[in-house]
């Protein structure tokens, strides 16, 4: 075997897990191979997840601003949209982000090989991975260790896959070249919600159908109460609790969508958000004995699996399947790998962010799975209400609410719904991981008139002393 | 292959007490191969300190042991492994992979353990530890010193499963187990200071002299102190440095508590199964004027002060090269038969090395009873961090006058010796004067 195709380490998949890896481990003097199946890099992140919906999320907003101009002192009109250059600001931004992987990849010096990585040789040290071309052709490498992170896919409904025209998983909404007039969401979580928020912003009568007795179910319920106050004023309606029986394509001009005991409905457009499922099978685990659990590959705490040489991270993974998740869990992994000790991670100060509006962004525990654990806690809320920031921003919606245990004020759980939610969560992120108590969130000074000023007052209302309420 | 350490449960030597590094593994009490369940004696350790069995950390069978009875081992070294499935020890010689740095086995000499006792362990002041707001306040709470926990944060930051894993371990209750039997106070008496230091100040000139070494041409034997002398000299040393001792002395007349006593010795002895001493009568007289006077049972923290809610007495206990204050814990709550009780247990398992790291840690006052050995009075160190000590002297027969009459009477002087940063004159003889009002109309025994 030529020394140029053996490897320190193959990374499989490109995604935010992966790429980062390969960073990393470039950066600790490893030789790295990436493999990727796609086309692009960037994995579902950058192609089909956070970055596009986010780029189109951000359009959303802003005509919903240019809608309230004239609270702003301008006579603009009615303001009207260009879907087509909507949809190519998105790709353009994420053409950019693609180009500069490559330029990553390049000045890190990782060889990227485009294919299908399967794990391939079952020898503890310079183990093989092959990569399969597009034109079949096979590729073998060898490498010391691998890094899988190969992410996940949308998960289909068995009774309706998607046709890409009328039946839509979240892929195929990315390219949809018009916004339709009406649009049955399947699936209240994440990406439903925030698709649902998108399209009703837009004009599009929205009705989100969720089995679960709640939207966004891993969410604070009083958050999510809040959100969907404000969701119904997006044109969005909902049937909670209810199942889907059926979905029928109308001549590929429309669906309809049978929800159990009821009558057909006709919608232009069906999504189907019914979640994903991780990418483990043909990917050569069962080769080289990599264990897995329902579907998701089983580590440690250092993301080794049972085979010495093989490391697993992201959507994989039982863990939260969210792009900055992987990231942290490929840099520890990597760094583990290398022989560093790095320091384990700390889910509970793991960042989760909606992106529809008002905004919903949590870490920790939600109030009903402290009541659930029994775990003694107290709840501080603060309103942005008040909060003159909010009012020049024209954003006075939503909330800070900080769970607490009592005695030492440790930050339990923190569930922020508001207009900048998404950016507001890093400072309780820190604090949790650096186990700050609200004692010190209240003695910080925060910048004024700012949003993260209800920060502040949120930890000063638990501490009893609230200023501006 | 699975990592051949994670059903690997490993049994390290625990922390014996503050300042002591090391203790010697007395005997195993189970071999290889054996059954072990959570909680059971697994082996015997001795320090200079105390003698203790030490629990197994889990269930499982005790597949290795690393170290050898007789040894002398430094804490949290590994000694031996338990399999919590009983699976065999495939791996045991390989080094340890576990995710935090572990200290190999090393069985040291008397000559590198006198090195060693210089070094206190990991960080000597809380000032120098990695930690957090939250494990700040609960280790201040729990009076847990950081110093002694091992951090697995960044750069070895003390996160709160860290904290909660130490005290779950029980560890911190052999960290306070103190020769002073008292936890250090956060930020003012933390663990030992460096021998080192203390020696340095002390150090004398010695010449050799027609092959002898003399001080000033005085032929001397040099010896080695145990550790216990030198834990001893440490705390001396330092609680003079930080409190401002003054000694205030009353006389009291005993003969109230001679005729109780004397009603009740024969009926007490046979009823409880030892001697009814006097000293128990003082412990309780002492207890009751703290009630009064709870100033002289206080902490300092920097300018704070630290009100405590129980009255723990420490009773000091002379032993063959040293000595050691077990500690009787609420005393308040204690009548005159559930103190005697209470301390001639302690007093018992003091003289038969018998006394768990419990057992002395957590007093809020002291007294010492010199008199036990002829001394009318004497002028005691304060035991950190607490304020005050009471000194018991010899009760001896005296003509005294009462009603300007000469009668004798069996008396005794009674000492308080307190830190003046927070005790005044006036207090320390409020104090005495208390109890010895209270010593002098003693009422029926409540037996």
């Amino acid at each position: 075997m030529a020394a140029e195709n053996s490897f320190d380490l193959v990374v499989i998949g490109s995604g935010p897990g992966g790429y980062v890896g390969a960073i990393r481990a470039a950066q600790l003097g490893m030789k790295v191979a990436l493999v990727e199946k796609a086309p692009h890099l960037g994995g579902t992140c950058l192609n089909w997840g956070c970055i596009p919906t986010k780029a189109l999320l951000e359009s959303a907003k802003t005509y919903d601003k240019l809608k309230h101009l004239e609270e702003l002192g301008f006579n603009a009109g009615n303001p009207t949209y260009d879907w087509g250059r909507i949809m190519g600001r998105k790709d353009g931004i994420v053409d950019s982000q693609r180009k500069g992987l490559r330029f990553l990849m390049k000045k890190n010096k990782i060889e990227v090989f485009d294919g299908i990585g399967r794990l391939a040789g079952p020898k503890n040290i310079n183990a093989k991975v092959n990569i399969t071309g597009a034109d079949g052709k096979v590729t073998t490498i060898e490498t010391k260790k691998v890094l899988l992170a190969t992410g996940s896919r949308v998960r289909q409904l068995p009774f309706a896959k998607s046709n890409g025209k009328t039946i839509l998983s979240s892929d195929d909404v990315l390219s949809i070249t018009e916004v339709p007039k009406t649009m049955a969401v399947i699936g209240g979580g994440v990406v439903g919600i925030e698709f649902a928020s998108l399209f009703g912003r837009f004009g599009t009568l929205v009705t989100v159908i969720e089995v679960a007795p709640q939207i966004l179910p891993s969410e604070d319920d009083e958050a999510v109460g809040e959100l969907v106050k404000h969701l119904k004023k997006q044109n969005i309606t909902f049937e909670i609790g209810t199942k889907v029986t059926a979905i029928q394509d109308n001549g590929g001009k429309s669906a309809s969508v049978t929800l159990e005991g009821g009558k057909p409905r006709e919608f232009e457009r069906v999504l189907v958000s019914v979640g994903r499922e991780a990418v483990t099978n043909d990917i050569g685990l069962e080769l080289v004995g990599v264990k897995t659990e329902r579907g998701f590959v089983v580590t440690d705490s250092h993301y080794k699996t049972n085979v010495d040489w093989i490391y697993a991270i992201g959507d994989i993974l039982a863990t939260p399947a969210l792009a900055h998740t992987a990231s942290a869990e490929a840099m520890h992994a990597v760094e583990s790998l290398a022989g560093k000790n790095p320091t384990l991670l700390n889910y509970q100060a793991n960042p989760n962010a909606i992106y529809c509006y008002p905004e919903i962004a949590s870490i920790g525990m939600t109030e009903q799975t402290l009541k659930a654990k029994k775990i003694d806690y107290k709840a501080s809320k603060f309103p942005f209400a008040p909060m003159a920031k909010a009012k020049i921003e024209n954003a006075t919606e939503g909330f800070i609410k900080i769970l607490y245990e009592p005695k030492y004020r440790e930050i339990l759980g923190v569930h922020i719904i508001g207009a900048r939610a998404t950016e507001l969560i890093a400072e309780f992120a820190l604090g949790k991981m650096l186990e700050t108590t609200l004692d010190e969130i209240g003695q910080t000074i925060h910048p004024h008139p700012t949003m993260s000023e209800t920060i502040m007052e949120a930890a000063h209302a638990a501490l009893g002393h609230a200023i501006h309420m | 292959m699975v990592d051949p350490m994670v059903n690997q449960i490993e049994i390290l030597m625990p922390l014996m007490g503050e300042g002591i590094n090391e203790a010697t593994l007395v005997k195993w009490l189970k071999k290889p191969g054996d059954k072990v369940s959570k909680s059971e004696p697994l082996l015997e350790v001795s320090t200079d300190k105390v003698d203790t069995e030490i629990p197994a950390p889990a269930d499982g069978v005790l597949v290795a042991t690393l170290a050898k009875e007789g040894d002398v081992v430094l804490i949290n070294t590994i000694i031996g492994h338990i399999s919590a499935d009983g699976s065999a020890a495939v791996a045991m010689a390989a080094a340890p992979t576990g995710t935090r740095a572990i200290t190999p086995i090393t069985p040291i000499t008397p000559k590198t353990a006198a090195i060693r006792l210089t070094v206190p362990p990991a960080a000597s002041a809380n000032t120098a530890v990695r930690s957090s707001p939250l494990v700040r306040k609960i280790a201040r709470d729990l009076n847990v010193n950081l110093g002694y926990v091992p951090g697995s944060g960044l750069h070895g930051r003390i996160t709160k499963i860290d904290l909660d894993g130490y005290v779950a371990s029980g560890a911190h209750h052999r960290q306070a187990a103190a020769l002073s039997g008292n936890g250090p106070a956060p930020g003012q008496f933390s663990a030992a200071p460096p021998m080192e230091a203390l020696g340095k100040s002390a150090r004398v000139q010695t010449q050799i002299i027609n092959g002898r070494e003399c001080l000033d041409k005085n032929p001397v034997r040099r010896e080695k102190m145990t550790k216990m002398r030198r834990l001893i000299a440490e705390h001396m040393v330092e609680s003079v440095r930080v409190s401002p001792h003054v000694t205030t002395v009353f006389e009291v007349d005993l003969h109230k508590i001679f005729e109780i006593r004397e009603k009740h010795r024969t009926a007490f002895e046979a009823r409880e199964g030892f001697k009814l001493t006097y000293t128990p009568f003082f412990i309780h007289a002492a207890v009751e004027a703290i009630k009064r006077h709870p100033v002289v049972n206080v902490s300092l923290d920097g300018d704070d002060i630290l009100w405590k809610e129980d009255i723990n007495v420490g009773c000091a206990v002379a032993l063959a090269n040293g000595l050691i204050v077990p500690v009787i814990k609420k005393a308040q709550d204690l009548n005159l038969t559930a103190t005697a009780r209470r301390l001639n247990d302690l007093v018992s398992r003091a003289r038969t090395k018998k006394l768990m790291p419990e057992d002395v840690q957590g007093g809020s006052f002291s007294i010492t009873n010199p008199g036990g050995f002829g001394s009318l009075t004497s002028n005691p160190i304060i035991n950190q961090p607490q304020v005050a000590i009471l000194g018991i002297g010899a009760v001896v027969k005296r003509p005294v006058v009462i009603d300007d009459a000469i009668t004798i009477r069996p008396v005794m002087l009674i000492s308080l010796t307190f830190d003046h940063r927070i005790v005044d004159g006036e207090g320390g003889a409020n104090y005495l004067a208390t109890l010895k009002q209270i010593l002098e109309n003693y009422s029926e025994l409540p037996l």
